[in-house]
């Protein structure tokens, strides 16, 4: 038998150390050494995440409405499992390709299984497994950041069952990947153990999370942050060193994939890094979020129209705590979920920003922490705070009857209108008119093969699954304008269309690109489904108004 | 194809060769609690153990009188110094003789042997050891007056049969060569060596090892055929489950130099890396319990022959990577060791600092710069002094290769000296 000195045997450390500190602190419930083997955590953690999985797996095919995201996602990921490269149309470098990569993955078993089930509505299956592990992702990192275990199960029913969060997790958006990534980099950060190769591991898995949706760029000074408080002062140089490497390296092998293929830098006849880059820096504003009619106005209010209490408490609870910095306990522990949203909050108030609606998504998991920490520093300030050892049996009681009033209040305000929003979503099928369109493309067309679409990506892989030639038979919409590949196969503009669908995404985009809006005009609904603005048209082509084809 | 397949494969093996390296390289940093383990306890002030405490000279006039008033110096209370030199060396013989007279508790033993070697002159003394402990040190080494105590007391509450303490070059400025080699020995005695005491396969170093005498005797202590013997005891003795111990703290370890010139650090590391495969080759390794544990030796003592192929490799790797017209996939994988490589880069980087504060030495950037700049042909010297152990090991030439010390590290000596190799 050999060793080296005891200590790595028994836990304490040698008398002549400075006791490492301990990231909580004294007098709040300390997390378990190991979550695993604590039976009260195991237990809350799986009830809740039942739950979650319950509300927001029940219905998720037919609400909310069909992404053209979720479409164009799914599309590439299906490119990617047929060998078709990263995308059935060039890659362009919007985004690195590490999300769809995954989402190839995760249907990679049940597309085996069954083909046909490659579409966005019976798809959206595998988003319960990424929003599952983030919900208990978000009770662990909880737990690590010392947060009482009440207060990480709030947190976690605030991620998983807000409407806002059961409405967007479903969706097969990249961001949702990245958010499960970005949390296991920020449990990673926060490991008890203060393990090197943990906060190696929490590097990976930021550059990971980056490599899946760039925007999570910009939370990474926050997950610094945590890993500068979680590390020990003695090994901190060589954690917080490999930590920065590993995120570094791995993230390089982006530019490293664009440089082997030729396309890291713009030239003639290719797609490169640079102008992908270049694009997303460049989109076009949509306005300042707080003035009112601006397209940021609208993405921000359609977050409220589904939850008020995560985003603005949220964030209330996130200023609450950086302003308490200084005597809070709590408010130290979660420096790192408050810095994301307030990294995120500043972001988004930028003057002239571009805010896509799934913009709030990577917040999320941060504002309920912070939500759940915050309520956690009120809860102590209510029953313990200048509490004595001889206190006075009516003020004791005073403190829970304060306690109780407002906890039955928060929830008088919450529940009820929690309970309506995901009673929509388990409910309404907000998805027949897209079925019907499916369903009518593949059984009203004769020769599928030999037809032309224009459709919008969420109907895309419906329709290669319905013998459309996929690329240049049926059609994303906007490569009939914008991919060169695309538009020299039709000399003839829309006459060498067939249909187009007009979902209400595409006659929302239809402005900007000619060749649809031909399209749209020089057609006929040949059938309808749904009313208003949310029908879908399947328009075909009139040949003779537009003269011979 | 064919090429993909086999360009991956290799690949795949040098990112595991170097993964693994680094996960052990890294060992002691882990976790704070391992880090502070890793040092000595604090001595409760109570002493049980008598050392004997072996010092074998050779041509070290320079430098012998010096370090044997450092060790008279321990605060120890029960030891003795035994200095052992050649009948042919009359210079050293004189300097030992002349301390012993000043002091009782120094002794003088003459090696006899025609053909002299470390572990011949130390077993010659074996026998006239009258302490519980045996300790081996260098001529050149300084040596701290509290170590004694210290492995007195990890002898004591942990009830090893050997104890291991640290060993620091520490001439880092002196050429850009000395800067790797003092960064090789603090991450070795820093940190891989605890991974090895606590996985119970062991080579040990060539000084600050302390052994209790009975156990030495019994194991016929050192090979004197071995030119690794130290490597050699430490796999001996656990390969027959002895209890080692491993405490490393800065103020603690026994300083020393690196070799004065290039060659002599090629000659040195040649040795080193015929002593690994001689080891090897005795097969004491195979008695170890479990499989973990002999694949660690197999991969311990391969070591630096891996190392010269990495060192090749990886270069070539990456070239094939960028030039030849391989897959996008495979070229990634081919990138995976150079990675591996470049993290264990920045670790060293990092570990030049933390060895620049624990021993309060001033580290300038341009020794960064050294650090990095260095790295490529300090491997290209590796893998040469790799392929020179095979070469010589085939042609059966096992005779010892001095190292000279130039004493670098002691503030007071400029003398050229040839010495026992370190």
């Amino acid at each position: 038998m050999t060793s080296t000195l005891p200590a790595v045997t028994t836990p304490t450390v040698p008398a002549q150390r400075k006791p490492a500190p301990d990231p909580g602190s004294a007098g709040r419930t300390t997390p378990p050494r190991r979550l695993r083997s604590s039976r009260p955590d195991l237990l809350l953690c799986g009830l809740l995440l039942v739950a979650i999985l319950v509300v927001q797996g029940w219905n998720i095919a037919d609400y909310p409405t069909l992404s053209d995201d979720e479409g164009t996602y799914l599309a590439q990921a299906w490119a990617v499992q047929e060998g078709k490269g990263l995308a059935h149309y060039t890659y362009w470098y919007d985004h690195p390709p590490f999300g769809w990569i995954q989402i190839a993955l995760l249907t990679w078993i049940p597309s085996l299984i069954s083909p046909e089930s490659m579409t966005v509505g019976s798809m959206r299956g595998i988003m319960l497994v990424v929003s599952g592990t983030s919900a208990v992702l978000v009770y662990v990192l909880g737990r690590r950041l010392a947060l009482p275990r009440w207060a990480a199960g709030l947190g976690m029913v605030l991620f998983g069952l807000s409407p806002l969060s059961v409405v967007l997790q479903r969706e097969i958006f990249l961001d949702n990947l990245a958010v499960m990534w970005t949390l296991l980099a920020f449990t990673l950060a926060a490991s008890p153990s203060r393990h090197l190769w943990h906060h190696f591991g929490a590097g990976i898995a930021a550059a990971t999370a980056v490599l899946t949706k760039e925007t999570m760029l910009v939370i990474l000074p926050a997950l610094l942050v945590t890993l500068w408080r979680h590390s020990h002062r003695d090994t901190r140089k060589f954690a917080v060193t490999g930590a920065i490497t590993a995120c570094a390296l791995i993230g390089f092998s982006y530019p490293l994939f664009a440089l082997l293929k030729g396309e890291l830098l713009p030239g003639g006849g290719h797609v490169s890094l640079w102008d992908g880059v270049k694009y997303q820096m460049t989109r076009p504003g949509s306005g300042f979020i707080l003035d009112q009619g601006s397209g940021s106005w609208g993405v921000f209010q359609s977050w409220l129209y589904y939850d008020r209490v995560l985003p603005l408490g949220g964030l209330a609870g996130a200023l609450l705590l950086l302003a308490t910095w200084r005597w809070s306990v709590t408010a130290r522990a979660l420096a790192g979920p408050a810095l994301t949203v307030a990294i995120l909050a500043a972001l988004a108030l930028r003057p002239n920003g571009y805010l896509p609606a799934m913009y709030v998504i990577q917040a999320l998991p941060f504002l309920a922490l912070v939500l759940a920490g915050g309520t956690a520093s009120v809860a102590h300030g209510v029953l313990r705070r200048w509490r004595t050892e001889g206190e006075k049996r009516f003020l004791t009681g005073g403190r829970y009857a304060l306690a109780a009033v407002l906890a039955i209040a928060a929830g008088a305000y919450v529940v009820p209108k929690w309970y309506d929003g995901d009673r929509t979503a388990v409910t309404l099928d907000a998805n027949a008119p897209y079925k019907a369109a499916s369903k009518w493309l593949s059984s009203e067309v004769e020769n599928p093969e030999d037809t032309r679409v224009l459709v919008d990506d969420a109907l895309w892989l419906d329709l290669v699954h319905a013998g459309y030639r996929p690329g240049l038979g049926v059609i994303w919409f906007y490569k009939a304008d914008l991919d060169p590949a695309v538009t020299k196969t039709m000399p003839g503009g829309w006459k060498d269309i067939d249909y187009v669908v007009a979902s209400p995404t595409v006659r929302r985009d239809a402005v900007d690109l000619p060749n649809v809006k031909a399209a749209i005009q020089h057609s006929k609904p040949v059938a309808v489904f749904g009313t208003g603005e949310d029908r879908i048209e399947i328009r075909q082509i009139q040949a003779t108004s537009g003269g011979a084809r | 194809m064919l090429t993909s397949v086999f360009i991956a494969a290799i690949s795949l093996a040098l990112f595991w060769m170097a993964a693994f390296t680094l996960w052990w390289q890294m060992h002691a940093w882990r976790t704070p609690e391992v880090l502070a383990s890793t040092r000595f306890h604090r001595p409760d002030g109570g002493e049980s153990l008598s050392f004997s405490l072996l010092l074998p000279a050779r041509h070290e006039q320079a430098v012998l009188d010096h370090t044997i008033q450092r060790l008279l110096e321990s605060s120890h209370t029960d030891f003795e110094i035994i200095v052992i030199v050649g009948h042919d060396d009359p210079e050293t013989t004189a300097v030992a003789c002349d301390a012993a007279e000043r002091d009782p508790r120094v002794r003088v033993v003459v090696d006899t042997h025609e053909k002299k070697n470390k572990p011949k002159a130390m077993n010659t003394a074996l026998p006239h050891c009258r302490g519980d402990v045996v300790g081996v040190f260098d001529a050149e080494d300084q040596v701290h007056p509290e170590l004694l105590a210290h492995v007195d007391h990890a002898f004591r509450t942990t009830g090893a049969d050997v104890v291991q303490g640290g060993v620091q070059l520490i001439n880092f400025h002196s050429s850009w060569y000395s800067l790797r080699n003092c960064l090789e020995y603090f991450f070795w005695f820093r940190s891989r060596l605890h991974l090895h005491a606590q996985k119970g396969f062991i080579p040990l170093g060539g000084n600050t090892v302390f052994v209790r005498t009975d156990v030495l005797r019994e194991a016929d202590g050192w090979d004197p055929e071995c030119l690794a013997e130290d490597c050699d005891l430490g796999v001996r003795l656990s390969s027959v489950g002895k209890k080692v111990v491993v405490a490393y703290d800065s103020d603690m370890v026994t300083k020393e130099e690196t070799p004065g010139s290039l060659m002599s650090l090629l000659k040195q590391r040649t040795r080193w890396n015929q002593g690994f495969l001689q080891v090897y080759r005795k097969k004491d390794w195979k008695q170890l319990p479990g499989f973990g544990q002999r694949l660690l030796a197999r991969y311990t003592l391969m070591t630096p022959f891996m190392q010269a192929f990495t060192g090749l490799v990886i270069p070539l790797n990456v070239a094939i990577a960028l030039f030849m017209d391989v897959p996008v996939g495979i070229a990634f994988i081919t990138f995976l060791p150079a990675v591996t490589a470049l993290v264990t880069f920045v670790f060293e980087l990092v570990g030049l600092h933390d060895f620049g504060r624990q021993y309060g030495l001033r580290v300038r950037f341009v020794h960064y710069v050294k650090l990095v700049v260095g790295g490529p042909f300090y491997q290209v010297l590796l893998a040469g002094a790799a392929v020179r152990a095979v070469w010589r090991e085939q042609r059966g030439r096992n005779d010892w290769e001095l190292t000279t010390h130039v004493g670098a590290h002691l503030n007071t000596a400029e003398a050229t000296r040839e010495d026992v190799p370190a």
